[in-house]
């Protein structure tokens, strides 16, 4: 008996014991071992590492169906299910890691500024600490190739497009009125404070399906979704008063921050072109709360604008010059929510709403004008693999405006409109491997108030040529409902149409970018009339067209020069169109041939000081004279300006600035207006339009109050 | 009777067994970090913290490999991919340890190492991060040697950077001492302990 008892615990002990040796090799796709790789059987001690030749093996005393897990860095995990006896000269092909860096992105296009996105070139420091930018990321923008240089105007002008083809989003919701109020030549600039944002995608063409009514470009914003810490920025400038103040508390956090100028004292000191009635005088405040949910987080951004000012335009035709007054209030409301849904799906809605308000005299014109505008956006990714990733999403857009507009001349004349579009797309992400990936996708939208429904296809690719080169293309069609100035008095038009074409080349290597790209693009059913501007008399009409093509070249280098840090830009813009007024094709007034830009960056560590300087060049701009027979013939002088700025860090959260635009003081002339009646010569006499004041000074004390005592604004400047 | 004190035996041996398991498993991935052969030391405490489930510890030590080995290394990629895993090592751990000092420790050096690695880049974005880890894991164990060491080891960089005196400081390394000191009495199994032999290097910028 007893011993039959050993025996039978014997061979049970022995039964559980009992091992199963698993062997294999690892490899990547072209059969290269992999080395260090972590082999071992979910649940379980029983694992080991390749070997040098990607072989492993190990003893296991599990039994039956059994899982082994694959591992390594910058590679995706591989599990295996499979009875564990069968576990026997496995060959094990890793995948790599998509998302790893050193991975092809779709950036054709695409200019990114962000913390970890791998096609970065710029970081939103970058942005910000660019001379002659004045804190303004719009302008900062204009440093990048594709964008002409409309100093008199302020809004980005992308590859022979005017200001109005280019849409802003913040967190993927459309900004109605990014920029603030202003009148003729008199530069406007973004809305927004800079230190909301993280991150910035500013596309040039063959832009994603998501985002539609834009004929050119695309600028992407992205707010913080959480905060550091808590802190106090105070701000003291010359020509203003700013304060902010962010707040966390448990899976809450709340930024407030306000900002005031009066360029009264300022203009009081420098002397301006411009007759300054009553100067420029806004008030702003916004406000984000973010809260953090289990599975997704969920942001409220508000922004409250209010702007005021009076001048006097000179004009050509009237000698005494045309008062133009205007008051502006602007409300805009952002709320995004973006979260998993479980099983790979997540959800990204939001909606935005702006407010926009504009009491303008002309003279003795009155005119008031109220726009409200809604978009709604919910968008669904389900990620099928590391490789295939498909998005779908829905919108609507609601645009209500009415104007008013009395003169004792003529009756009270009133006109209002309402824009309703519904939009849906879709969009596959497909990597191949890490050297080759494809994006394709569709965009349909239909409008409600002139009538249309039009699908447009959008399609980029890439191909890694090398460890640090890579090729892509981009392919897309756009549609843009006609503007304001054109719907108030007409609704039975068609879309404009502008159809790119892009291939572009990036290297990338130890802080050194190129970038090359070049572009065509087609325009279609560009509206016409028959108007100097359009009027409620005007006839208007598709029958416009055009093209743009050209070169963008992008430099960029940190590394070579200790503590320098530079990039390069230059464009090559060939673009003739037939819009608006012109009697036909024709280059506008906007669109210099050649546009370089020179940004660098020295940091001074003796001094604490970040020394910047921008050089701007613009070849001539074309421009008509009504003196010669041909239309739009004529080019003013080249552009040329050069600014400076002096960050000094005077302890860690204070810091001192001063920036000055134009150093140099060129004498540049953007425009020519004529009279519209030859005098007795039988010439057209002209006006030089030029800017408002030659040079612009910046004297700024920013100071951050933080327990950490290290944090500072340099990135607000 | 005999046979039921076999079974209970042979079952107690059972259990203990796989109590050990993790002793010997942790025992050895720790032998084989001091031998020189760290990545396959993460790939033991990775084993272990799978098998494991529901402890943070095995997470924390294979995190701590990665990110120490980070520092003085060169190519941006690896260093990322590094980092990268280690975060989702930390990740992994605070599921099972929610408002843990130690965690917080070894994040605010995951991203310590980021700056190290490119000042220019992560700098700005970073250092407010590393600050509020180092906050966040005093107010849980206002204590921590860890804590009080490397805090001040980091602010110490930010003076000597501003052209300050770093000594100001140095009282704080005299209390992590004493800290470690009041530490060792603790006993749990393979609870971080480390960070003594550090002392010395942090040291030389009060002399």
């Amino acid at each position: 008996m007893k011993p039959t008892l050993t025996l039978f615990f014997t061979l049970l002990l022995s039964s559980i014991v009992a091992q199963t040796t698993i062997t294999g090799t690892v490899t990547d796709n072209k059969g290269i071992p992999i080395t260090g790789a972590n082999i071992y059987l979910d649940g379980t001690y029983d694992g080991s590492s390749s070997d040098e030749n990607g072989s492993f093996s190990f003893t296991s005393s599990e039994k039956g169906t059994q899982t082994l897990i694959v591992s390594f860095l910058s590679f995706e995990t591989l599990q295996l299910s499979k009875e564990i006896t069968e576990m026997k000269n496995l060959n094990i092909v890793l995948k790599e890691d998509v998302n790893s860096l050193g991975s092809v992105v779709l950036n054709a296009g695409t200019f990114s500024a962000g913390d970890n996105s791998k096609a970065s070139v710029l970081t939103p420091l970058d942005i910000v600490t660019t001379a002659g930018s004045a804190g303004d990321y719009i302008a900062a923008l204009q440093t990048l190739p594709g964008t002409s240089n409309v100093s008199e105007d302020g809004r980005l002008f992308v590859r022979g497009g005017d200001a109005s083809e280019t849409n802003v989003y913040i967190d993927g919701l459309q900004v109605f009125q990014p920029f603030t109020a202003t009148t003729n030549n008199i530069p406007t600039r973004g809305r927004f404070s800079s230190f909301l944002f993280k991150g910035t995608n500013f596309s040039t063409g063959g832009y994603s399906a998501e985002y539609g009514d834009a004929l050119s470009s695309v600028l992407l914003l992205n707010t913080i979704d959480e905060p550091d810490q808590e802190k106090t920025e105070l701000q003291f400038i010359n020509v203003g008063l700013g304060a902010g103040n962010t707040q966390k508390w448990k899976n809450n956090s709340l930024s407030v921050n306000a900002f005031y100028v009066n360029l009264k004292p300022y203009q009081g000191i420098i002397e301006q072109r411009v007759d300054w009635i009553k100067p420029y005088e806004s008030l702003a405040g916004e406000a984000v709360f973010r809260h953090k949910f289990n599975n997704g987080l969920l942001k409220i951004y508000g922004g409250l604008n209010y702007a005021d000012f009076e001048l006097i335009q000179e004009d050509i035709n009237v000698a005494e010059g045309i008062n133009f007054g205007l008051t502006n209030r602007n409300l805009y409301v952002n709320a995004s929510y973006k979260g998993s849904l479980g099983n790979d799906w997540n959800i990204t809605t939001g909606a935005s709403f702006a407010n926009d308000y504009n009491d303008v005299k002309i003279v003795n014109t009155d005119v008031d004008n109220d726009e409200n505008s809604f978009h709604f956006k919910v968008k669904l990714r389900k990620r099928f693999s590391n490789r295939f990733k498909l998005n779908i999403g829905a919108e609507q857009f609601m645009v209500n405006f009415t104007e008013k507009a009395e003169d004792p001349g003529f009756d009270t004349f009133r006109s209002s409109y309402d824009n309703n579009s519904t939009a849906v797309f879709t969009e596959a992400n497909i990597f191949f491997s890490k050297k080759l990936a494809l994006q394709v996708g569709a965009r349909g939208v239909h409008n409600t108030l002139v009538e249309y429904t039009k699908v447009s296809p959008r399609a980029s690719f890439a191909y890694k040529t090398s460890s640090k080169s890579q090729i892509s293309l981009a392919y897309g069609d756009f549609y843009q409902a006609p503007q304001q100035e054109v719907l108030k008095y007409n609704s039975v038009l068609e879309p404009e149409k502008s159809s790119h074409y892009i291939v572009n080349y990036l290297y990338q290597n130890n802080g050194r970018t190129f970038r090359a790209e070049g572009y065509y693009k087609q325009y279609n059913d560009l509206i016409k009339f028959d108007t100097e501007i359009p009027r409620f008399d005007s006839s208007f009409s598709n029958n416009g067209d055009g093209y743009a093509t050209g070169i963008d070249l992008f430099w960029r280098d940190n590394k070579s020069i200790k503590n320098l840090d530079y990039w390069v830009s230059y464009s090559y813009l060939d673009t003739k169109r037939d819009y608006r007024n012109y009697p036909n094709r024709a280059t506008p007034n906007f669109a210099a041939t050649h546009n370089l830009s020179l940004v660098t960056k020295y940091w001074v560590s003796d001094w604490k000081s970040l020394l910047s300087t921008t050089y701007n060049f613009g070849s001539g701009r074309p421009y008509n004279d009504p003196n010669e027979s041909v239309f739009q013939n004529q080019k003013t002088r080249t552009f040329n300006s050069l600014n400076f700025s002096w960050a000094y860090l005077i302890s860690p959260q204070k810091i001192l600035y001063f920036s000055v635009s134009n150093v140099l003081d060129f004498d540049n002339v953007f425009n020519y207006q004529y009279s519209n009646t030859p005098d007795v010569n039988g010439e057209f006499s002209r006006r030089a339009i030029r800017p408002t004041a030659d040079q612009f000074f910046i004297l700024g004390f920013f100071w951050t109050i933080s327990e950490d005592k290290t944090d500072n604004q340099l990135d607000n400047l | 009777m005999k046979t039921l004190l076999v079974l209970v035996t042979f079952l107690t041996g059972l259990a203990v067994n796989s109590q050990s398991s993790y002793q010997k498993g942790m025992t050895k991935a720790f032998e084989t970090w001091a031998n020189k052969n760290q990545d396959e030391a993460v790939n033991l405490f990775e084993r272990i913290a799978k098998a494991e489930k529901e402890n943070w510890i095995p997470y924390y030590h294979a995190a701590r490999i990665l990110v120490v080995t980070s520092f003085g290394l060169k190519d941006a990629a690896i260093i990322e991919s590094r980092l990268k895993k280690a975060q989702d090592f930390l990740n992994e751990a605070k599921t099972f340890s929610k408002d843990n000092a130690e965690i917080f420790i070894m994040e605010a050096i995951l991203n310590t190492a980021y700056v190290a690695s490119n000042p220019s880049k992560y700098g700005m974005t970073h250092s407010a991060k590393v600050e509020e880890l180092y906050q966040k894991a005093k107010v849980l164990e206002p204590e921590n040697p860890r804590a009080v060491l490397y805090h001040a080891e980091w602010k110490m960089g930010g003076a000597k950077y501003w052209g300050k005196d770093p000594k100001v400081f140095c009282p704080e390394i005299e209390k992590a001492i004493l800290y470690f000191e009041k530490e060792s009495s603790r006993d749990e199994p393979f609870y971080p302990k480390w960070g003594m032999n550090q002392v010395e290097r942090v040291q030389q910028n009060c002399n």
